[in-house]
């Protein structure tokens, strides 16, 4: 099958899942109640005209198949409503809140990616030395610690211990760092950027690096090795790129699966990313937001995946589309 | 003792090789004081039962013992120098280039993510730092010998692309690639169909005649090396039994493990099919555990032949007559 009638069908299916995920969550959102009742519950001497106007205003006083198809329609011409608690465009919000989120989680994944190569090459090769054990136990230790806590440790080492890097916010509210703004931005990067370069580089060495000893096993590089190739050129040329082969499907899942990890980096660090809009949307229940972010959940997952088995067509030869 | 090949101008002479494996068992004593020679053209047919120390004797030659093995004792008198002394950059210079192997699995040896074009070429450009362009043509040129037909179109196939034999076929002109004097060739058709390993064993003879290479047949089928060795040397729990020419080892084995190998072999004027007739014979008892091998000679516990001296005396590999060695204490 060719590849652009591939790509085209999972296209077709991309378009059927995100409709299909949006129906179920704005109906989930529906059974556990609206916003006119938490609004309610905060002020209760508001009064029923007020009330009614606001419904009007959002549309909450039509039918919910009727708020759906609205919803929907409204998404097909790229508006995705406004925001109950900011009251703003919420696809202006989903580009400014996203980039917040992209720009550490994307700088996270490409650290971790080259770190993890790097440590899980030098541990397989290695295998059973001080150098892997090490290796081994950090990163199982790495994968077991609870999210939040390492954040919390970070914040304690570097802002309130040492002093050097700023806790929470993505930006100075006072003067920026040196009078630089990218500096500042890059500044208040660092704590978040090291939780998440963490987590991940944890497990994609253990990945890496089992797939490499596997890999280094095998006949072809024994082959590789007879023929006089130097070792260097066999374990980087020869065994990672099939060791890679696997750890492609992780790779997309940390890719795909950005947002699903941002909500306990973003709240621990007061990162204004979708993550911690995420939350606040679900406590209010901002549900154009959570319609909005849960749209691009689904988009990017779905895209990683797509791009992940495009990817392995030209990686290994052995795989055709079907 | 240790010029054990007939002529003085030894392509290849082990001495004294000793590899053992250091895992959390104990020490393996998998290779444990072999000797033989390789001389210029010549086919050295290497036998012997699985774990007899074949493959890690070949792969020694290559200085590639996997860990947690290690050469621990020896010389290995490549064209007059010790390739044990030399360090890992020269022998990247050896190996592919003058010491090649062909090994025991096709469908293993060749990377699946590269084309053929590719990973043959890139042993040229490595070696003889050819373009390109003069290493496709010289890997065609290859393929084409070892009877692949339509070669330059075979350069952009994958490993998976192509059948068994095949894949052998292509791993025998990677070996070739760079004319190396000394092909190791590990049970070279062992994995093969028996159609095509007549065919895989009449086309590595052509070659070896055609480059004027010497090989070491590594196998544990008594009728290979028949048909392809000019000598052969029996190994047995990682020591040497017997080394002399095809035709003594045939004619006038000495050693007790060499008549019994012999005795393995599928006789013509013998059915084996009905029940009635003889049964192909097998060696009793098993290949001992090389931790502890056997005191005296390895072999003693399995032999027909053997009495008390045999399990305290460790026998030496001593010359009986010209060109024929026998480790046994009862060939005398
Ligand atoms: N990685 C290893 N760890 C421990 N021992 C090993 C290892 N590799 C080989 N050995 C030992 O070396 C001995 C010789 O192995 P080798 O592969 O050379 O046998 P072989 O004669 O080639 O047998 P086969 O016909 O099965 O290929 C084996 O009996 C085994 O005990
Ligand atoms: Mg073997």
């Amino acid at each position: 099958m060719g590849i652009v009638r591939f790509i085209i069908r999972r296209l077709i299916f991309m378009v059927v899942l995100v409709i299909g995920v949006s129906i179920l969550i704005f109906f989930m959102i529906n059974a556990i109640g609206n916003p006119i009742e938490i609004l309610l519950a905060e002020r209760p001497g508001i009064s029923p005209e007020v009330i009614e106007s606001v419904k009007q205003y959002y549309r909450l006083d039509r039918s919910l198949t009727e708020q759906y198809l609205s919803w929907l329609g409204n998404v097909l011409h790229l508006n995705f409503g406004n925001s109950i608690v900011y009251n703003q465009p919420v696809g202006s919000m989903l580009v400014t809140w996203g980039w917040e989120t992209v720009k550490i989680q994307v700088l996270a994944i490409l650290i971790s990616l080259a770190l993890a190569i790097f440590i899980g090459v030098t541990a397989a090769t290695r295998q059973y030395s001080k150098i892997d054990f090490g290796v081994m136990s950090t990163a199982l230790l790495g994968r077991s610690l609870p999210g939040f806590f390492l954040g919390i440790l970070l914040i304690l080492t570097f802002s309130y211990w040492l002093g050097i890097f700023p806790s929470y916010g993505a930006y100075s509210t006072r003067s920026p760092l040196m009078g630089s703004a990218l500096l500042d931005s890059l500044w208040h990067m660092v704590l978040p950027v090291m939780m998440l370069t963490y987590f991940n580089t944890a497990t994609l060495t253990l990945l890496i690096r089992s797939n490499m000893v596997d890999v280094l096993r095998m006949d072809f590089i024994m082959a590789a090795r007879a023929s006089g190739l130097s070792a260097g050129r066999v374990v980087y040329r020869h065994a990672l790129k099939n060791a890679f082969i696997p750890a492609l499907t992780y790779l997309a899942i940390l890719f795909g699966l950005m947002l699903g990890t941002a909500p306990v980096t973003e709240t621990v660090f007061t990162w204004p990313g979708l993550g911690f809009l995420y939350i606040t949307a679900i406590q209010q229940l901002d549900y154009p937001v959570i319609m909005g972010e849960n749209l691009i959940i689904t988009l990017m997952l779905v895209i990683a995946n797509l791009l992940t088995d495009i990817a392995y067509v030209f990686i290994d030869p052995r795989i055709r589309l079907e | 003792m240790t010029a054990i090949a007939p002529h003085n101008d030894q392509l290849l002479a082990v001495k004294k090789l000793r590899v053992h494996f250091f895992t959390g068992a104990g020490v393996v004593q998998a290779v444990d004081g072999v000797d033989f020679a390789v001389s210029p053209r010549e086919t050295l047919g290497l036998v012997g039962e699985s774990g007899s120390g074949k493959t890690i004797s070949s792969l020694a030659l290559l200085r590639l013992i996997p860990r947690p093995g290690k050469i621990i004792g020896g010389e290995i008198i490549f064209k007059h120098e010790d390739l044990i002394a030399k360090r890992e950059e020269e022998m990247i210079k050896i190996r592919g280039k003058n010491i090649a192997m062909i090994f025991q699995n096709p469908a293993y040896s060749l990377n699946p993510i590269y084309s053929i074009g590719d990973q043959l070429g890139e042993i040229l450009t490595w070696h003889e730092k050819l373009s390109r362009q003069a290493a496709n043509e010289r890997v065609a040129e290859l393929l084409q010998l070892v009877g692949i037909t339509d070669p330059f179109s075979r350069l952009r196939q994958f490993p998976h692309e192509l059948s068994g034999g095949m894949k052998q076929r292509v791993c025998i002109a990677r070996a070739l690639l760079c004319s190396p004097p000394l092909v190791l060739a590990d049970e070279p058709t062992t994995n093969l169909d028996v159609t095509i390993q007549a065919q895989i064993l009449d086309l590595l003879q052509e070659l070896k005649e055609r480059f004027h290479m010497s090989m070491i047949l590594v196998t544990h089928d008594m009728g290979v090396v028949a048909r392809m060795a000019d000598r052969i040397t029996v190994m047995y729990a990682g020591r040497i039994c017997e080394t002399a020419t095809a035709r003594t080892i045939f004619e006038n084995p000495r050693h007790p493990y060499t008549q019994a190998l012999l005795a393995t072999m599928p006789r013509v004027d013998h059915s084996y099919s009905d029940g009635k007739t003889r049964r192909l014979p097998v060696i009793p008892g098993r290949i001992p555990n090389l931790i502890e091998p056997p005191s005296g000679c390895r072999f003693h516990p399995r032999c027909p032949a053997s009495d008390d001296e045999c399990a305290r005396i460790l026998p030496e590999l001593l010359s009986l007559e010209e060109g024929h060695w026998v480790s046994c204490i009862k060939a005398g």
